[in-house]
């Protein structure tokens, strides 16, 4: 029998521990701190003011001043300030819809192709390929296309408008459309990777269940619902869980595209505000807060069902 | 069974998470009483490099390039490295170099900026390289900025104003004076196919202003601080710009307000628009469209006047040093070069800059020069903001309440009352 050597499996771990200390939980603690405290830019350091003075002998006298940092522990006050203003729950309802959206459509056209791409199909590997493209792409050079499409004077879209006597649409602007349009382009870029992983999945069923069902006179559409789904459900809920917490946090579209714009902020986007534009430290860190417990929640989820999935298979 | 374990064993990582929280969040800094020091630098002709971030755009960094190349034969100790920030993230760039104390030796701040970050501590006062007869030369409205607390944190490099842009083939050579005849020969200049519109404006609260002062109102009064922003005459204002939409329908129907720089740009050089409202950075880019190939056709004059005369924003950047710089001399030697009157002619005669200097007017290439020289008649009757720490964080919240505004979203005067809301708060905060 082997002798069980208790201590070396964790010094072999300890250089990734150090690391994780470090880059996570001393920065989440950190921020977590900030979230009780009325930090801001203006009085987080100490200051240093520097004043020069001409000499007779031509040199430079500089008197430095330094004022200390101001920072107070306020309790919950950043906390009532988040939940007390309009714009959160504004910003709160429009993640809601942001992610939601994105990921409904990410899985059903990402099914929708992966069940076309699991049929005997000619070039099936050109076609995979081309689908894949929108996720090999780097993600801001598609927002940047994309907004160049939804350009309200030169854009592609209001220019088709316009060709077939229509009034342009204020694409990246208007309240609505500009949701439609950060929804869109997220859309494009995350359908390929829901359609490869669920393609994954398709190919795991077996062919046995198709054949017994046949045999046993069902439809192809009675297959879908009663063989394929259920065998995809252990994959489909992860990816989807795991979109869930991407789409919630995804940042770079939204800013890429319609920019500094109220009505396409979703909590992230509303704490980078907060944090870089305002300087409000400590706001943004009880936003991020927020955010952490919010996803924290689904996080939970998606642990309890891959726990539940290992279970059944 | 195993769930209770479960439990248990997270209610202790959780109580031992929430020590550590609470450990940390107790720590809290512990306030030193102020000190003070004081050192004294000489001039050296030691090698030295200083860095230098500015935001110039491409055809004035070609400018800038070339200046310093006669400076590094003048002062062949002195490497300057240069970067180029995009305006818009400068100054936040700027803060968080300057928070580890690792801002670049020079920077190119818009004038707002300046003293806010004069009020941090993040910048070196330049007192003791300028002296009064050295302050004398600079242009008043253009120093106003650089002066803070009683002492001077910056060198003006340039001066800006708003002015309207007019395309004298369409327009003809006399523009609209006033904003009454902005509308009615505006109306004259829109074609009903929509393929040309007599008028643009930006979803830019900077853009704004002009209209604001224009109908006798004001942002901030200088003087008192006061907020003025939700009085009725920038409601008026507000409400003149959405009847340019909606009602003479003068300016496009459909807003872009994430790419309207640019668009105003493209279609005010191709003659889709016939009148915009622009700085004088700009003119080096409209005269490079096909409607300018003649530079004459491009006319600048004063934004039509309202009710309460004209109105335009004084704008424009200083040179700053940083106050954690080990290179104050060479830093100095540098910006001093570039303030000097042929050096800012340079610019003003291939970039279109306004000089920030008397004694560069004076000179005879940029007396006969006629952009300038129109843009200096703009700026005679341009509008100075309150100079206070908060001068370019006031925009932050105009802009989307002014957004909503011209959506239709919210009254103007729902809109501006918001403003006034969030500025009174800003302005008494320290």
């Amino acid at each position: 029998m082997l002798k069980v050597d208790r201590k070396t499996p964790y010094f072999f771990l300890l250089p990734g521990f150090g690391m994780m200390i470090l880059l996570v939980f001393v920065p989440l603690l950190m921020g977590i701190s900030f979230s009780f405290q009325n930090i801001t830019q203006r009085n987080a350091y100490e200051k240093t003011f520097r004043v020069t003075e001409l000499l007779a002998d031509g040199g430079v006298a500089i008197k430095t001043e330094v004022q200390a940092a101001t920072v107070k522990f306020v309790g919950l006050e950043n906390y009532t300030k988040v939940f007390a203003s309009n714009d959160f729950w504004q910003v709160f309802g429009q993640t809601l819809i942001w992610t939601f959206t994105n990921v409904f459509f990410h899985f059903v056209l990402g099914l929708g192709l992966a069940l076309i791409l699991n049929q005997q199909l000619r070039l099936k590997g050109m076609w995979r390929a081309l689908l894949l493209i929108p996720w090999a792409v780097p993600s801001y050079i598609t927002a940047f296309s994309w907004r160049w499409l939804f350009n309200g004077d030169y854009g592609f879209f209001n220019h088709l408008l316009k060709q077939v006597g229509l009034n342009g649409v204020s694409w990246l602007s208007d309240p609505f459309w500009s949701m439609f349009a950060v929804c869109v382009t997220n859309i494009w870029l995350g359908v390929p990777f829901m359609m490869i992983t669920l393609l994954g999945g398709l190919q795991g069923i077996p062919d046995e269940l198709y054949e017994a069902s046949q045999i046993d006179g069902a439809t192809p559409w009675q297959q879908f619902w009663s063989v394929t789904l259920p065998m995809l459900k252990p994959v489909a809920m992860v990816t989807v869980l795991l979109g869930i917490v991407w789409t919630f946090n995804m940042f770079n579209i939204i800013y890429l595209v319609t920019q500094d714009n109220p009505h396409t902020d979703i909590l992230a986007t509303f704490s980078f505000k907060a944090f870089f534009v305002r300087g409000e430290y400590g706001l943004a860190c009880a936003y991020a807060v927020v955010i952490l417990i919010i996803l924290s929640l689904f996080s939970l989820l998606y642990l309890k069902v891959n726990k539940d999935n290992q279970v059944s298979t | 069974m195993i769930a209770m374990k479960d439990l248990r064993l997270s209610l202790k990582w959780l109580f031992i998470f929430s020590f550590i929280l609470l450990l940390v969040s107790c720590m809290g800094r512990n306030s030193k009483a102020t000190s003070a020091n004081t050192e004294v630098v000489r001039r050296t002709t030691d090698p030295v490099t200083v860095d230098f971030w500015h935001t110039f755009n491409d055809e004035e960094a070609g400018t800038l390039k070339e200046a310093l190349a006669s400076f590094q034969k003048e002062f062949p100790y002195i490497t300057v490295k240069l970067q180029q920030v995009p305006f818009s993230d400068a100054l936040n760039k700027y803060k968080t170099v300057a928070q580890a104390g690792n801002a670049p030796d020079i920077f190119r701040a818009e004038i707002a900026w300046t003293t806010e970050l004069a009020s941090m501590g993040y910048l070196m006062s330049l007192d003791a390289f300028l002296d009064q007869k050295a302050q004398a030369d600079f242009v008043p409205q253009a120093l106003a900025y650089s002066r803070y607390k009683g002492h001077i944190w910056g060198i003006p490099q340039v001066t800006d104003c708003l002015a309207l842009f007019y395309n004298k083939r369409l327009t003809g050579p006399k523009p609209p004076a006033t904003l009454e005849e902005l509308i009615t020969q505006g109306q004259k200049l829109t074609t009903p196919d929509g393929k040309q519109y007599a008028f643009f404006y930006r979803g830019d609260p900077y853009w704004f202003t002009p209209f604001v002062w224009a109908f006798g109102g004001d942002l901030i009064d200088n003087q008192s601080l006061q907020v003025k922003i939700a009085e009725e005459p920038a409601v008026k204002a507000l409400n003149f710009l959405i009847d340019l939409r909606k009602k003479y329908k003068i300016v496009p129907e459909s807003v872009d307000f994430a790419n309207d720089y640019e668009n105003m740009q493209i279609g005010f050089k191709n003659g889709q628009y016939a009148m915009i409202i622009n700085g004088p950075w700009s003119t080096a880019d409209l005269l490079d469209g096909p409607e300018f190939k003649n530079p004459d056709n491009l006319g600048i004059a004063r934004i039509p006047q309202g009710p309460g005369g004209w109105g335009s924003p004084v704008g424009g950047h200083n040179y700053v040093v940083a106050a954690s710089t080990q290179k104050l001399w060479a830093s100095w030697e540098v910006i001093h070069y570039l303030s000097r009157p042929e050096i800012q002619a340079r610019f003003a005669l291939k970039n279109n800059l306004l000089p920030t200097r008397k004694s560069t007017y004076d000179l005879p290439a940029v007396k006969a020069n006629r952009i300038i020289q129109s843009f200096k008649h703009v700026l005679d009757a341009a509008n100075t903001r309150p100079v206070i720490p908060q001068s370019g964080a006031v925009f932050i919240d105009l802009k989307p309440a002014y957004q909503a505004a011209l959506l239709g979203e919210k009254t103007p005067e729902t809109a501006l009352k918001e403003v006034e809301a969030a500025w009174k708060e800003l302005l008494s905060a320290e």
